[in-house]
């Protein structure tokens, strides 16, 4: 069982009278790769900039390593942020920045040379060492704030949308070097994206926010087939989602139908959100299926069709490799296992 | 853009008449022996610079410097936090309080010097108003604290403005990054306001320099200065005393303008990015 690295507990943050994060408990264990996920505005650089000690929060503790570290000053905290808005020092060159941190701890002067000339390599900058910060491009500038928070190994890392600026290829190189240096260095992430791709293939564990509250925390695997109401769902990956009702352990109805499914425990007759996801859906012959409806569009999605099929005036999103014309007759099945029924949620 | 041009006609004839005409009279008047009120040939000489090595003039020049150095640096000393602390207000206040620094500007300086006058002389009203009698009348130091006072927002008032644009995500980035209280100020806001700590030296360096009113009425003329040497080279001429000493007058005025035309282009070179004032 890994051990708990920061616990927020209770934390509570308002601005101007506004809560910003309620009731807000999370505990991150060593060298975890966490996300925060969540809509703009949501809470997220709020809730990094509480752990990183630049706001202190109106109730709640944060305790890293066991010690309560609400007086901490950032500057004697054992972290490291790479910040959403970069915050380069505009007087200083590309190496300076990123020696910033180890200059004030006064590490060696070669030692020096050494760990920035590597870290500019990690992160594809070799050579800029010489150039003024205002001169480089948003997504260079992005990456030296990257280097200039990861060169200083911290116990804990914060990065704020580090790849916001990034293009497709070499966001993917990034994370790549960002998940190695997580695994290898034993430093461990607090990572904030937008961007739900990102976060399933990098994290260890996944915090789906939504108006400065928590709504789930789990393993990628489990927010995404697992979501606990209809506002993960939709906010992680596409879903076809439907009221309905629970008859009965292991049976629920929908759209007029009754289907099986595996999910347990709920009160008869009560009222529930039904998740299916589009490439969950496969396509059987009109006669022996229990939904059928016309196709009504298809856009070709590179792995796979996305097709909308209209059943009695109700739209589904599927996800197939299969091909159908628009206005074919199809049927629609779907496995039990694959049905994935949530409690109604307040908040979502 | 062209239209626009004729609007300016007025300024430039102004400059004209006021700046550069004198300038070239001047410059006429340095470097030869023409005589301003008998007339006579014009001969083109360097004669005039033996001026520089008269002890008087030597004397004057080091009091102007040191005066204008230690003004500058006492007005850093006590302007640099004060901007500081300025910008750590709550933008509103920190302008308020600017405006109380610089509202003072628009009272008469002659005015503000004599107050000084009174401050300084025992059994002044000064004196019945706060039971303190200070006798500095004629010193140095009575100069220097009339000179601190009267240039002290020419320093704080660039400082404040570099400061108070300070992107305070590079304070928390230096301090996310270890930096303690000096640290951050050493490595960070001090270097970034490097381009206001100019300016202010600049605004308040020039006119230390060449000021002789001030000095003149605290220091009671005991302290020869540039500005003093000027002025009495000039009226000795008005009042008809014989010499040419109005073409060193000139001289004299013409190097102060060039030094401050040179101190004035290194400091744009420095300050690039044209955040102050200048
Ligand atoms: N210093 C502040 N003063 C007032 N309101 C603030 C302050 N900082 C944040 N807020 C508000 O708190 C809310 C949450 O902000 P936060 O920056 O944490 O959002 P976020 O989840 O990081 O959003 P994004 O994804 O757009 O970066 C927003 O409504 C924001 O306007
Ligand atoms: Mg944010």
């Amino acid at each position: 069982m890994a051990k708990t690295l920061i616990t927020l507990s209770g934390i509570e943050k308002s601005f101007d009278g506004v809560k910003v994060l309620s009731d807000f408990n999370l505990s991150i264990d060593e060298n975890e790769f966490i996300t925060l996920l969540g809509p703009s505005g949501c809470g997220k650089t709020t809730c990094l900039r509480i752990i990183g000690g630049f706001e202190t929060p109106d109730a709640g503790t944060v305790a890293i390593d066991g010690r309560i570290v609400n007086d901490l000053e950032p500057n004697q905290r054992q972290i490291n942020t790479c910040f959403q808005r970069y915050a380069l020092f505009p007087h200083l060159d590309v190496f300076e920045n990123v020696a910033f941190g180890l200059r004030i701890r006064k590490v060696e002067k070669a030692e020096i040379v050494r760990r920035v000339e590597e870290t500019l390599r990690l992160v594809k900058l070799e050579g800029y060492g010489p150039r003024a910060v205002s001169t480089l491009s948003g997504g260079q500038q992005q990456r030296v704030a990257i280097a200039r928070a990861i060169v200083n190994r911290p116990k804990v890392l914060l990065l704020d949308e580090p790849l916001g600026a990034l293009d497709l290829k070499l966001r993917q190189e990034m994370q790549y070097e960002l998940k190695e240096m997580q695994r290898t260095l034993g430093i461990t992430f607090v990572y904030v994206t937008h961007d739900q791709e990102e976060a399933l293939t990098m994290s260890d564990k996944i915090v789906v926010m939504n108006q400065g509250r928590i709504l789930q925390v789990g393993t990628p695997e489990d927010v995404y087939n697992e979501p606990k109401n209809r506002f993960v769902a939709n906010f992680i990956g596409e879903s076809n989602i439907f009221e309905g009702v629970m008859r009965e352990d292991y049976l629920v109805s929908f759209c007029g139908r009754e289907f099986k499914c595996v999910d347990r425990g709920f009160a008869a007759d009560e009222p529930v959100d039904v998740v299916i996801r589009p490439e969950d859906f496969d396509f059987v012959p009109p006669s022996k299926a229990k939904i059928v409806g016309v196709v009504d569009s298809l856009v070709f999605r590179g792995v796979h069709y996305e097709i909308n099929v209209i059943v009695e005036g109700r739209e589904y999103t599927i996800h197939t490799t299969k091909t159908r014309s628009i206005g074919d007759r199809v049927g629609l099945a779907v496995d039990p296992s694959l049905i994935h029924v949530m409690k109604r949620d307040v908040h979502a | 853009m062209r239209r626009l041009r004729r609007y300016a006609i007025p300024f430039v004839a102004w400059m004209a008449v006021f700046i550069v005409v004198p300038t070239l009279i001047l410059l006429f008047l340095s470097f030869s022996d023409y005589s301003l009120y008998d007339g006579g040939p014009f001969a083109f000489t360097f004669a005039r610079f033996e001026i520089f090595a008269a002890p008087l003039v030597l004397t004057a020049i080091g009091n102007s410097v040191a005066l204008a150095g230690a003004t500058t640096a006492a007005c850093f000393l006590i302007g640099y936090p004060v901007a500081l602390y300025l910008s750590h207000l709550p933008e509103k206040t920190g302008k308020i309080l600017m405006s109380l620094l610089i509202v003072p500007l628009w009272s008469n300086m002659l005015l503000r010097i004599v107050a000084w006058e009174k401050v300084f002389t025992p059994d002044s009203f000064f004196t019945d108003l706060t039971g303190l009698s200070i006798d500095l009348l004629g010193s140095k130091t009575a100069i220097l604290v009339g000179m601190v006072a009267m240039y002290l927002p020419f320093m704080v008032f660039p400082i404040y403005s570099v400061l108070e644009k300070l992107d305070r995500g590079l304070v928390e980035a230096a301090r996310d990054l270890g930096a303690d209280d000096a640290q951050v100020f050493l490595r960070v806001i001090f270097p970034l306001s490097a381009g206001g700590v100019l300016s202010g030296v600049i605004m308040t360096l020039l006119p230390a320099l060449t000021s002789f009113v001030l000095p003149a009425r605290l220091g009671l003329g005991r302290v020869p200065l540039i500005g003093n040497v000027i002025e009495s080279k000039l009226m000795k001429e008005v009042l008809g005393s014989s010499g040419r000493s109005i073409n060193e007058g000139a001289l004299v005025s013409l190097s102060l303008m060039v030094l401050s035309i040179v101190l004035y282009i290194l400091a744009t070179r420095f300050d690039r990015e044209g955040e102050t004032l200048l």
